[in-house]
């Protein structure tokens, strides 16, 4: 049977997870010194890491071609799926937010609202719960341009520190979610191979909450 | 040329010779194992009613469904679900047959699944369903004919327990919406942990709220009824050392570590209202057998009456196939015959007198013995015949005599 084979969202969540695989003892060293592979054996074999953007995590582990992933909530809000979101890593901590010009009244009048989102699913999701129809634009770059240059009235979008909403006159108008990266699993891995998976995310829950 | 008239729409494609001859087989040794149990085969139309798959009681979502309407305007479905068309026939035309009736489909189901994830919109599914008998015996017989049917195709597989009474009697008492407990099914279902607790949270600490934070845990080997049984008092302690018969009688069958037991198998088709169970295999990423007790289904169709059933996904099962083995290639023909002109209908009594002898031939269309020779060199034909005044053998062993 192949190495239980794990997903990672390149860049910072990859970074974070390699760290608190080093904690629970795992040798990480080939994805330390990855040059430009793409699948990494880790633990001398045991497990293989593969480096993917974050929705192709999802992709991967829906189709059982990787048993476990690391992907962020946002990811999972956005492109949803069918999986087992099992651990919350306590890392990559942000959260989603409504932001809009200093001062504005979004929430009042009646006048139909038009908001703009790298998240066009996020956004659709958070206004249906408030039961308001809101126009929504994607954007694919800086979405904090949209209100400025009188596309939008607000946005939705992940914020970490505020700065750059700041920085071009806007503010938080409310919290969508609190964000963080989760551990997910495939289906069929659960039942095909528990004992690996139960063994290996029991020892990242316990690193985790020591960390806490 | 129109731009689509060269393709297929997503999520459907051309099953070719090697597959076709899988899929065949798949269907009869399935269709042979439903017949043995005597279950008598049924079709449904492809495309009925809206209201058949309500997703008030279906738990099919709409926007899966493929629609188009009749001329009066009415909403029709491509068959999304198996179960409920032959529920909704159960409770008409086949009423006043006695109960049980043992029905078995092998049709098509076809969803809407959200674009590029790579999945079949079409599937091909063959199941059986026990309808109008409740309690232990039918559940055995349903589960039974699971682990048989797929040990014929698929050896090696893994099959997976529950019961949708735990989640049902457990989120019953709550106080809280609809749109919690949906929420709450939803986190279990996904063995969300971190969202379950969130919900759970302000819900107390009783027994239920106990047992629900522990129902995706409740999963594993026989161990499980022993840790659940702690949750477990009145209704519940009766379903759990229900399952828990269903279980051993399962690991005589010689099933031993390839049963598991997952008591937070709670799946999004709403309608199972007790036993439920799921199959897997390495080669696929999900379950390719889904099946369970829906007791509460054929009320919707104006005959209350106890179920059970499975469906299996022969597509699923398929693949799986053809990944364990690659080389499978179907046989050529072992003789072209080719007829002189004038001598075409004797070429083909010809060709009729060596299939009897257990030959597959293959008529030859050219105008020429050489044309014919060489179509036989190039496709693999290790014989050809010419049939004329005699018969003449020109190809043997692949090699012009």
């Amino acid at each position: 049977m192949r190495p239980l084979r794990i997903a990672l969202t390149k860049g910072r969540l990859e970074k974070d997870t390699v760290t608190l695989l080093e904690q629970i003892g795992c040798d990480c060293s080939a994805v330390r010194d990855k040059g430009r592979r793409l699948i990494l054996p880790v633990d001398g074999g045991k497990y293989e890491v593969v480096l993917a953007k974050a929705a192709d995590v999802i992709t991967y582990v829906e189709h059982g071609v990787c048993d476990l992933g690391v992907v962020g909530k946002d990811t999972i809000m956005e492109y949803g799926g069918s999986f087992y979101e099992v651990l919350d890593l306590g890392f990559g901590k942000c959260r989603f937010a409504l932001a809009g010009p200093k001062n504005s009244s979004f929430f009042e009048g009646y006048s139909s609202r038009t908001v703009a989102s790298k998240y066009p699913n996020v956004a659709a999701n958070y206004f249906g719960g408030k039961a308001m129809d809101v126009r929504i634009i994607k954007i694919e770059g800086s979405v904090e341009l949209a209100p400025l240059l009188g596309l939008a009235d607000a946005i939705v979008d992940i914020v970490e520190t505020g700065s750059t909403l700041r920085e071009n006159g806007l503010e938080v108008i409310d919290t969508v979610c609190e964000i963080s990266a989760r551990l997910i699993v495939n289906a069929a891995s659960m039942k095909l191979r528990r004992g690996e998976i139960e063994e290996l995310v029991g020892r990242m829950e316990k690193a985790v909450r020591q960390s806490d | 040329m129109r731009k689509n008239s060269r393709i297929t729409p997503e999520g459907t494609k051309d099953y070719l010779f090697e597959e076709c001859m899988l899929r065949r087989q798949i269907e009869r040794k399935l269709s042979g194992v439903f017949e043995e149990h005597c279950f008598r085969e049924v079709m449904t139309p492809g495309f009925e009613f809206y209201d058949v798959y309500d997703p008030d009681f279906s738990g099919i979502p709409q926007e899966i469904m493929y629609k188009t309407t009749d001329r009066l305007g009415r909403l029709l479905v491509m068959r999304p679900d198996n179960t409920l068309s032959i529920a909704r026939l159960t409770a008409t035309r086949l009423q006043n047959l006695p109960k049980p009736v043992r029905l078995y489909y092998t049709q098509p189901v076809y969803r809407n699944n959200p674009g590029l994830s790579g999945r079949n919109n079409e599937n091909l599914q063959m199941g059986i369903e026990l309808l109008g008998a409740g309690g232990l015996r039918p559940d055995v017989e349903a589960v039974a004919m699971a682990v048989e049917a797929l040990s014929r195709c698929v050896p090696g597989f893994r099959l997976e327990l529950g019961h949708a009474g735990f989640f049902r009697s457990l989120s019953a008492s709550l106080p809280v919406s609809e749109e919690t407990r949906e929420d709450i099914r939803c986190a279990i279902e996904s063995k969300n942990y971190a969202a379950l607790g969130a919900l759970l949270d302000p819900l107390g600490d009783g027994e239920e709220v106990q047992a629900l934070r522990a129902l995706p845990r409740l999963f594993g080997g026989e161990e499980v009824f022993e840790k659940a049984s702690r949750f477990c008092s009145g209704e519940r302690k009766e379903t759990l050392s229900y399952l828990h018969g269903i279980y051993r009688s399962l690991a005589e069958y010689g099933l031993g570590d390839r049963l598991i037991v997952d008591l937070g198998l709670v799946q999004r088709n709403d309608y199972y209202t007790g036993i439920v169970f799921s199959a897997y295999v390495e080669e696929y990423g999900d379950a390719v057998l889904l099946g369970g007790r829906y007791d509460n289904l054929l009320e919707h169709f104006g005959q209350p009456m106890p179920a059970v059933g499975f469906g299996v996904n022969v597509d699923a099962i398929a693949h799986a196939l053809s990944q364990r083995n690659r080389e499978v290639l179907l046989p050529h023909a072992e003789v072209l015959i080719h007829g002189e002109p004038g001598y075409e209908m004797k070429a083909i009594r010809y060709a009729a007198g060596l299939l009897e002898q257990g030959k597959r031939c293959e008529s030859s269309v050219f105008q020429t013995e050489e044309e014919a020779k060489a179509y036989a060199l190039e496709s693999g034909i290790a014989r050809v015949d010419v049939v004329g005044e005699t018969v003449r053998t020109v190809i043997s062993d692949g090699r012009k005599l």
